[in-house]
């Protein structure tokens, strides 16, 4: 029988001199999926395997590699699980890792004998010892390399010991685990546990390969897996000729003829052709691949897959109520399951920890939209839309729901050199939107952090280090297309669509999933970027000066805030955060003049650089956010004395972990508040406090209304729906649930601070 | 006054963060580019948030073209010293002779024991790492007669195969602090590999360490000169100067040939992650520092005027 594979063939490369180098990367270049060693730690002619696989991985590019196979009883497992994911991280995700028990149970060749081993150094095993050394680092291996579990290992072996050791580095891919050996024992271990059988045909004898699938898919049966989820690997060796004077002894024709009945009767996932000569691997990777290939495919009832196997364990961490077999192909080759080895990459975002049930990847607006239409078949369970999933208010993901991640949708590029204008997908970050602009001398104001997500930051607003200046990110956009509830793709921009584009311009969430964004950027050179440490002794008076200096600061200057409650003893400290539009050192420190003379500095570093640096100091580090996020967001036109003792009195009640103050006013209040859903345009601050207690927030957060004038809702984790009322003002609320109505009727877009549509005239029936 | 007359070697010691995956390698390519001779990494297996470290160094080898590579250093109890010995030849064959052998005995022993390995006191640990030498060395010796056979107390080698042999003679450079383990590279290293930052009593400590090594090395009947002193070192620069390595380059040059010439350390390794700080220390503190070294050794050379 066939287990469904996708056909790959690799090489097996005996690993000496810079020739393993060479017939690796020659392997590459023929397109073998896989090059793989042997690995003889006792064997001086030899290259230390892992050594090796690692070097070449640095000098490949595509290929996949593996040992053929590794020897447990020289490695330590725990070790080997690190030292497997690292080489799988740097190669970015082309590691496979074979493993096997060291010798043969009667201690011969080929793979290596006891005396060998124990000559090394290692441990002499017997027959039953070795297998169950091999099942225990199998164990630990798996147990290590499952990241995403929080608890640490621990695993008490007769061989091996590992006691609370933190799990992970999560590799890149998910790494299989195959083992080599022919004996049954091993068989049925590879049946209980592995995700690969790795044999060389030349030691089995007739009905050996068969007889031994049997043993593998029962022994999988038994332990409750799906026999289809372990990879056969068949090593081969043979030579070409004219003529047919045995198996693998012959054309490329007598190969194919040779060969497909392994693929097709037999199981035989992947073909390793055992050679060292150039020629032969070329006439292999020419003659004989595409032959087999194609008879395969014509020999079985259906073509064979392109994706992954799902395997039972991964199946099980399942949740109710997704059709996830229902998927489209199109999404089911890039979404990610809980059991995925992506999922703890995706699961939560930048402060907020999350549990859907499935993350859908799309790759173009196509696919967005048959996501969409995915999710909208599952209209009881909640639905994330993601760009960089840094959204502090944390509604990229949820427990149990549907996430779209359009981290893929990330282009960036220059429509028109003479006008700026460029076309940004959703999942880029201002990080590399910024570096992408910086060559031409532009800039588009973004938020005050690199690794922010275009999507979410340019449907709610954008406030950031060139916002006086410059004004709000969508104060930049030019148009927009976007995928509509019902599946249609729409432009929306001052002409087509206008109320749509209104809308997007601060309330995009609810209106659908914009696919990309035009922008008209701005020319910005070098820029002044300051952080300044102050010792803030009076808060209140710090913080009131601090509004008087920023507010009228001249309009090339913005600046942030950020203050923590002050340590026990000691006075409390400001850090401020500040961009001069200028490359001109002077005049960069005529404006930050002002500000040094807030209050004593303790430290302060003033540099000129270009925007994209500053963006750029964000590292590209996956969102790990635990639990729920508890942040407070308001705007306040300016900062009284009343409110200054307020925030002096929330910094000091312990509640608060973090407070910022972002300047805006400038070019942002230059724009009608009728212009776009962003309608506070008369604010001077967008206030920001973190705190863990929600209840205790909430509390101290609500008596400070009166000094609010509405709410920035990316900063907002506050579900109650009064705060919508605080996003909006009333006339702009109305509007927009008009055409939420018009747009959404059936509120598919709900999950992201909710306007409820009004049914309007075109209310479908 | 101690200089034992080493040409000066350069390097950095970079974090080994798995996050983002490719941070450790671009750092050893910069550090390739800006023509240092040496890159390193800290190995502490029991890390998840560090690369695999002898993994990271082959594939950083194979990324760069020029520079020397070592741990900074090995944790010995989690590898095996014979398959070590190998993987090091191989590394060194491949990376056409720019492995070094940075080695440690162990220090976090809770972690080492929880990641399987065996846990040893201090005095163990030591005789074990003489031991794990003396495997790599005779693995090595590919050219000597017969198998290895090590009976130690810890490793036991009977009977293995020699080889292959590296491609340049590869240093083996200690991590080390006290007397014992002090000695022991008197007696059986090439180099001594200590940070600055863990010697109590700063670069003064330096002269009395020393001693140890120069007197366990007379004993041994080797020359004090046989073993490379190396030191890990972090600073900032800053236009003025404020303390040691804290300043401009010029000064870091004067701090740290200051360092060869009193207390006979010839390489120096800059702890940063920074690619700005690495071209200065390569373009700006390594060529300054060479020169007021060897102008001091010159004017020794020729004897009072």
């Amino acid at each position: 029988m066939n287990y469904g594979h996708p056909l790959e063939f690799g090489t097996f490369i005996t690993p000496t001199g810079e020739d393993a180098v060479t017939l690796a990367r020659r392997s590459e270049e023929l397109g073998y999926d896989l090059v793989t060693f042997q690995d003889r730690p006792f064997q001086p002619d030899l290259h230390d395997t892992w050594t090796l696989m690692s070097w070449v991985a640095g000098r490949t590019e595509r290929i996949h590699i593996a040992a053929n196979v590794l020897s447990v009883p020289l490695r330590q497992p725990a070790v080997l699980a690190r030292a497997a994911a690292s080489l799988d991280l740097l190669s970015g995700g082309r590691l496979d890792l074979a493993l096997g028990a060291g010798a043969e149970p009667d201690g011969t060749a080929p793979d290596g004998s006891w005396d060998a081993i124990e000559a090394m150094g290692g441990p002499r095993l017997d027959p039953d010892g070795a297998v169950d050394a091999l099942a225990e680092a199998v164990d630990v291996v798996r147990g290590m390399l499952d990241a995403g579990e929080p608890t640490p290992l621990c695993f008490a072996g007769e061989h091996y010991r590992i006691d609370a050791v933190g799990r992970g580095p999560l590799p890149r891919h998910q790494v299989p685990i195959w083992l080599g050996g022919r004996e049954r024992r091993v068989l049925r271990l590879i049946g209980r546990k592995a995700d690969g059988w790795v044999v060389t045909l030349g030691h089995l004898g007739p009905g050996d390969l068969r007889a031994g699938n049997k043993i593998i898919d029962e022994a999988a049966a038994a332990a409750g897996r799906d026999p289809a989820e372990i990879r056969r690997l068949v090593n081969i060796a043979g030579t070409f000729g004219d003529e047919r004077r045995g198996f693998l002894q012959g054309p490329p024709r007598a190969w194919v003829d040779d060969l497909l009945p392994l693929a097709v009767e037999d199981g035989a996932g992947t073909f390793v052709l055992i050679c060292d000569d150039p020629e032969a691997l070329e006439r292999f990777a020419r003659e004989v691949v595409p032959a087999l290939r194609a008879a395969v495919d014509a020999a079985l009832p259906a073509p064979l897959p392109t994706g992954p196997v799902r395997g039972a364990a991964a199946r099980a961490k399942r949740r109710t109520g997704i059709d996830y077999d229902g998927l489209p192909r199109s999404l089911a080759r890039t979404a990610v399951e809980p059991g995925d080895i992506d999922y703890p990459r995706v699961r939560a975002n930048y402060m907020r920890g999350g549990s859907p049930g499935v993350v859908l990847r799309p790759g173009s607006t196509a696919e967005v939209a048959e996501a969409l239409a995915f999710a909208r078949r599952h209209p009881d369970l909640p639905m994330g839309v993601r760009s960089g999933g840094h959204g502090i208010s944390g509604r990229s993901t949820n427990d149990g729901g549907i996430v779209i991640d359009l981290g893929a949708l990330d282009a960036v590029e220059v429509l028109d050199e003479a006008t700026r204008r460029v076309r940004i997908g959703p999942g880029a970050r201002w990080k590399r939107v910024a570096a992408a602009l910086s060559p031409y001398g532009w800039a588009l104001t973004s938020g005050d952090y690199g690794g922010v997500g275009v999507g979410g930051l340019a449907t709610a607003g954008g406030i950031g280090f060139l916002g006086r200046k410059h004004g709000l990110t969508i104060d930049h956009l030019r148009a927009v297309e976007m995928v509509l509830a019902d599946g249609s793709v729409v432009r929306a921009s001052d002409t087509e669509n206008p109320d749509l584009f209104w809308a997007v311009r601060g309330a995009g969430a609810n209106f659908g999933i914009v696919t990309s964004f035009e922008f008209e950027v701005d020319e910005v050179g070098a820029v002044g970027w300051a952080q300044l440490g102050f010792v803030a002794s009076d808060m209140a008076g710090f913080l009131r000066r601090f509004g008087e200096v920023a507010s009228t600061a001249p309009r090339d200057t913005t600046a942030f805030l950020v203050m923590g409650p002050p340590r026990r003893g000691q006075p409390a400290v400001a850090q401020l955060y500040g961009m001069v539009d200028s490359a001109d050192p002077d005049t960069v420190i005529a404006q930050l003049q002002p500000f040094a003379q807030i209050a004593p500095m303790f430290q302060q570093e003033v540099v000129i650089a270009p925007y994209a640096e500053v963006m750029g100091m964000a590292p590209d580090a996956e969102h790990q956010g635990r639990g729920e996020p508890v942040s407070r967001s308001a705007f306040v036109r300016e900062v009284t004395p009343a409110f200054a003792q307020a925030a002096e009195r929330l910094l000091t009640s312990g509640v608060v972990y973090f407070f910022q103050l972002r300047t805006v006013g400038g070019a942002v209040a230059d724009v009608d508040p009728d212009a776009t859903a962003y309608a506070h345009r008369d604010a001077g601050f967008s206030v920001i406090a973190m705190g863990v207690d929600r209840e205790r927030l909430d509390r101290l957060w609500d008596g400070l209304s009166e000094h609010f004038d509405g709410l920035y809702l990316s900063f907002e984790t506050d579900q109650r729906p009064e705060r919508l009322a605080d996003a909006f003002p009333p006339a702009t609320l109305r509007r927009l649930r008009e055409l939420k109505g018009r747009y959404d009727p059936d509120n598919v877009f709900r999950d992201n601070f909710n306007i409820r549509p009004i049914p309007g005239t075109e209310e479908k029936p | 006054m101690s200089d034992y007359g080493h040409d000066l070697l350069f390097g950095t010691f970079v974090t080994p963060t798995n996050q983002p995956a490719a941070h450790a390698v671009d750092l050893a390519v910069a550090s390739d580019r800006a023509g240092l001779d040496l890159v390193t990494f800290q190995d502490h297996p029991y890390q998840p948030r560090f690369h695999d470290t002898w993994t990271l160094l082959s594939y950083a080898a194979s990324r760069t073209s020029r520079i020397h590579l070592s741990a900074n250093v090995l944790n010995l109890p989690l590898r095996q010293p014979a398959v070590l010995a190998r993987s090091a030849a191989s590394l060194d064959l491949l990376s056409g002779g720019r492995l070094e052998l940075g080695l440690g005995a162990g220090g976090f022993w809770d972690a080492i024991e929880a990641m399987g390995g065996r846990r040893l006191s201090a005095g163990q640990a030591v005789e074990a790492l003489e031991e794990g030498i003396t495997v790599i060395r005779e693995i090595w010796a590919a050219d000597k007669p017969g198998p290895v056979r090590v009976a130690g107390k810890y490793y036991r080698v009977h009977g293995a195969k020699r080889g292959p042999k590296p491609a340049h003679d590869v240093g083996i450079w200690v991590g080390a602090y006290k007397p014992r383990m002090l000695r022991l590279i008197g007696r059986a290293a090439d180099g001594w590999l200590p940070s600055l930052g863990y010697l109590p009593g700063g670069v003064e400590d330096l002269a009395e360490l020393n001693a140890h090594i120069d007197g366990a090395a007379v004993a041994a009947g080797r020359e004090p000169g046989a073993v490379r002193r190396l030191l890990n070192v972090s600073g900032r620069f800053a236009p003025t100067g404020r303390a040691f390595l804290d300043g401009p380059a010029e000064q870091w040059a004067e701090d740290l040939a200051g360092l060869t010439l009193e207390y006979g350390i010839t390489g120096f390794i800059l702890g940063t992650d920074d690619e700005y700080t690495i071209e200065a220390f390569a373009a700006e503190v390594a060529p300054a520092t060479r020169e007021l070294v060897a102008a001091e050794r010159g004017a020794v050379a020729a004897g009072p005027a």
